[in-house]
């Protein structure tokens, strides 16, 4: 194995039965490419099981295992040892959870209580654009499909929407604005005007302060304030 | 109700809305939302022949996925699945599935390993169409919007722990809902298990933490059947350490593997397909090359492995093709893909078996009995289209078309079926005996210390490779762990969102699954796709059926029979005599 590192997690705690919240530290001995994952699970079977926290994939492809580490929003699952180490300059790591919902347990949030902002955003075709002839696909040239396809790949871990600095109240998010400038781009959907309604809703991008902190922590490197700026522009075509 | 809402369950209850509008239907999911579900997690693509397609052909593919199961699955579902294929597809597609494009604007096609024309013997077919290498998030994506499009309602965080039954009738199940820490009894007309795969049986995975094979745990519990357990596919190229899957589109792209001496070796295996054989015969070949010493160790993780070269691949492929592999590769392991050789061995990824149903989804009791109200959909069900191995971008087809036949079949049901009724006396009552037993049994033993050691031991005992005195020391040593398992002290006893507890039901439903797929191995004294006896090495004909397996006491494993589906051979149309025993060399 390679070398071993020594950290210290200070992981912020909830007890939903007591109320009580608390900070507790702990040390752990881990390789260099284990993920934060890796290092949560290895506390949970040597130290603490009860420690809580929320994975799925544990590679970044659904967006379960958001955390706040040294102040950053990210994946756990995509953040390996060695790099938090280089990235963070130091072996001293604080993990709070999401402040995008409220929190259930230690690192879990109510995540269904966030997404509600993205079904309010409609994640589907609202009225799809009439069927090609019998038997056949639509016919989309990839150049049309190159201009919004990037951001078909949001996971929805609502990293984006942590570092905003809008509020979650009153702005649905940038995810779920992606989800919305998606389908006014895509040539199936065709109730642009209920899209536009969503974009430029009391909730849509007027709320957006343009702080491209979106863009800067999304853990699937989406340029979403790119997006973001052309549903401001309304630069669908 | 829809248990597991992930792509193969909400594709049927999209398709129940379909056939009844006015249906009230309830998602209950495992994670926080159906978007983390596993389905997510698919890269390649989705096999589907396109019936005016000049050179393929559905009776190929039909043939393709019969030879590639090694003649072990049901060709009356073959026949109905790849016949809706193309259909399918064309119905994504309108439901917002952002398919790449070639330059005409049509579907982009890419080949798989097994997928060839002229029944094996023409060249490889470009079979898969495909969202760069996110498929399967694009499928989830999709069903998952129809699905909120529908208002299905979703449970999340939520599993089920018992189903309930009343004058031999499924109608309903228990959940317990996490984020509150309640059990809830909910009466339904059809219940339906789409609880997905059970890869946390063993150590090294492609499936996400959750796919701990639930569903299947609960059905036996139930004194119900599952089916051919012990065909578990093991995904030759998994990333080494997370086990992370690299997608066999990186070997249909053009990518090969090589040993510690720069070996292409899979030319030695299978001559005619190499690296694009199917998935067991290549995990086969790599376990081969690392036991014969040609294998390389990795530093950081002491793991033996191969190399996947892609480095000859084109930009293009790499950077718009597959961006999120090469990302992996560089996130998860720290090299570049464009420069530097991948490390990658086999990893378990899925298995074919499950929940035994006919080709409608409806749950088996028996070969000839159905349990009504009860389906079973996904991985979590064998119908069986995979037989003992399948091959890739069939599982994304299998989950989605099946979704749709047990949805239309559902919608049937529900009109027709009757009320629930009050509930049944004695509901719940497994549920909080086994919850009850969790919180209140005392010891030293340590859950996590069992999980690990039971999953190193699968690895080891029950993996690529099996032979007689393996599966009966794992046979033993399951028994074993399910006796320590009694005397775990959990640290809370709290209801709320509590991990450990989850984990705690989690361990049972691994220790049930690993010990059904041991015995399955343990009797089926033969070699067959994925599953492989080295004191048994050929396949025989006296086990050419699916292996059905009940166990209502731990370790006491009843095994049964099923015979093979053979109705396009019997039916003697041109070409049937592709579809008999045939021998499999590629």
């Amino acid at each position: 194995m390679g070398k071993l590192h020594s950290l210290t997690l200070k992981i912020h705690r909830y007890d939903p039965e007591q109320k009580k919240s608390w900070v507790q530290e702990y040390n752990v001995d881990v390789g260099g490419m284990l993920r934060f994952v890796d290092v949560l699970r290895k506390i949970n079977q040597e130290q603490d099981p009860g420690l809580a926290w929320m994975s799925s994939c544990e590679h970044a492809q659904c967006g379960s295992c958001g955390v706040v580490v040294n102040g950053k929003p990210l994946l756990m699952c995509q953040l390996l040892v060695q790099n938090a180490i280089n990235q963070f300059k130091t072996t001293t790591f604080t993990l709070r959870p999401l402040s995008i919902a409220p929190v259930l347990r230690d690192l879990i949030v109510d995540l269904p209580q966030a997404y509600k902002r993205v079904h309010k955003a409609k994640p589907y075709i609202i009225e799809p654009a009439d069927p090609p002839p019998e038997g056949d696909e639509h016919r989309i040239p990839p150049q049309v499909m190159e201009r919004y396809v990037e951001a078909t790949r949001c996971v929805n871990c609502f990293c984006c929407a942590e570092a905003c600095i809008s509020s979650h109240r009153h702005f649905l998010g940038p995810n779920a604005m992606m989800a919305n400038i998606v389908r006014l781009f895509d040539p199936k959907e065709k109730a642009k005007q209920e899209r536009l309604y969503i974009l430029y809703g009391d909730d849509g991008v007027a709320r957006c302060h343009t702080s491209e902190a979106c863009s800067f922590v999304c853990p699937k490197e989406i340029d979403v304030a790119h997006f973001i700026a052309l549903g401001k522009e309304a630069k669908f075509s | 109700m829809i248990i597991g809402a992930g792509g193969a369950g909400l594709r049927t209850a999209v398709e129940i809305l379909a056939g009844k509008r006015d249906a009230t239907i309830m998602a209950v999911t495992k994670v926080s939302s159906p978007q983390k579900s596993h389905t997510t997690t698919a890269q390649g693509g989705f096999a589907a022949v396109n019936p005016k397609d000049p050179i393929d052909k559905p009776i190929y593919h039909m043939f393709d996925t019969w030879k590639g199961s090694d003649c072990s699955s049901d060709q009356n579902v073959i026949k109905k699945i790849v016949e809706s294929a193309w259909e399918q597809t064309l119905w994504l597609d309108n439901h917002g599935l952002h398919f790449t494009r070639n330059e005409e604007g049509r579907f982009s096609k890419r080949t798989f390993g097994g997928h060839t024309l002229e029944f094996g013997e023409g060249p490889s077919a470009f079979r898969a169409v495909f969202e760069a290498d996110r498929t399967g998030k694009g499928i989830m994506d999709t069903v998952w919007g129809e699905s909120l499009k529908g208002k299905v309602s979703f449970i999340n965080q939520s599993i089920a722990t018992e189903l309930i039954f009343k004058d031999e009738c499924c109608i309903g199940a228990i959940i317990f809902e996490e984020s509150r820490g309640e059990f809830t009894a909910v009466l339904a007309k059809a219940t339906v298990i789409s609880t997905g795969g059970l890869g946390q049986v063993y150590k090294i995975t492609t499936n996400c933490r959750q796919n701990t094979g639930d569903g299947l745990a609960v059905v036996l519990r139930e004194g119900l059947p599952v089916m051919d357990l012990e065909a578990v596919q093991f995904h030759p190229t998994g990333i080494v350490g997370p086990g992370i899957l690299a997608s066999e589109a990186l070997r249909g792209e053009g990518g090969f593997l090589l040993n510690k001496n720069m070996e292409h070796f899979m030319e030695r295996y299978a001559p005619n397909m190499k690296d694009l054989a199917p998935r067991d015969m290549v995990s086969r070949a790599i376990e081969t090359e690392i036991r014969e010493g040609r294998g390389v160790i990795n530093p950081n993780f002491n793991l033996p492995h191969v190399w996947l070269d892609i480095r000859h691949l084109s930009d293009y492929v790499h950077d718009v093709k597959l961006p999120e592999i090469t990302g992996f590769f560089k996130k998860f392991a720290g090299i570049d893909p464009k420069k530097d050789l991948c490390p990658v061995r086999p990893t378990v990824h899925y298995h074919m078996g499950g929940v035994p149903t006919n080709e409608f989804g409806e749950a088996q009791k028996s070969e000839s009995q159905v349990v009504p109200g009860l389906y079973a959909v996904g991985e979590s069900a064998s119908a069986s289209f995979h037989g003992f191995n399948r091959l890739g971008t069939n599982s994304l087809l299998e989950l989605f078309t099946m979704g749709k036949f047990v949805g239309d079949r559902v919608s049937e049901y529900l009109g027709d079926a009757a009320e629930p009724g009050d509930l049944p006396k004695g509901t719940g009552e497994k549920s909080f005996a086994l919850f009850s037993r969790y919180f209140e049994s005392k010891g030293g033993e340590n859950l996590w210390k069992i999980r690990e050691t039971m999953r190193e031991m699968m690895t080891e005992k029950v993996g690529v490779f099996r032979n007689e005195k393996d599966l009966d020391e794992a046979i033993n040593q399951l028994q074993e762990l399910k006796e320590r398992s009694r005397h775990i002290s959990l640290s809370s006893s709290s209801l709320i969102m509590n991990q450990e507890l989850v984990d705690r039901w989690e361990l049972d439903n691994l220790l049930d699954v690993a010990m059904v797929i041991a015995q399955g191995a343990l009797n089926r004294k033969e070699s067959r796709g994925a599953h492989t006896r080295e004191d048994y090495p050929e396949r025989k004909d006296e086990f050419n059926y699916h292996t059905v397996a009940y166990m209502e006491e731990y370790g006491k494993v009843v095994l049964g029979k099923r015979p093979i589906d053979m109705s396009i051979f019997k039916e003697k149309n041109k070409d049937y005599k592709r579809f008999d025993f045939v021998a499999r060399k590629y």
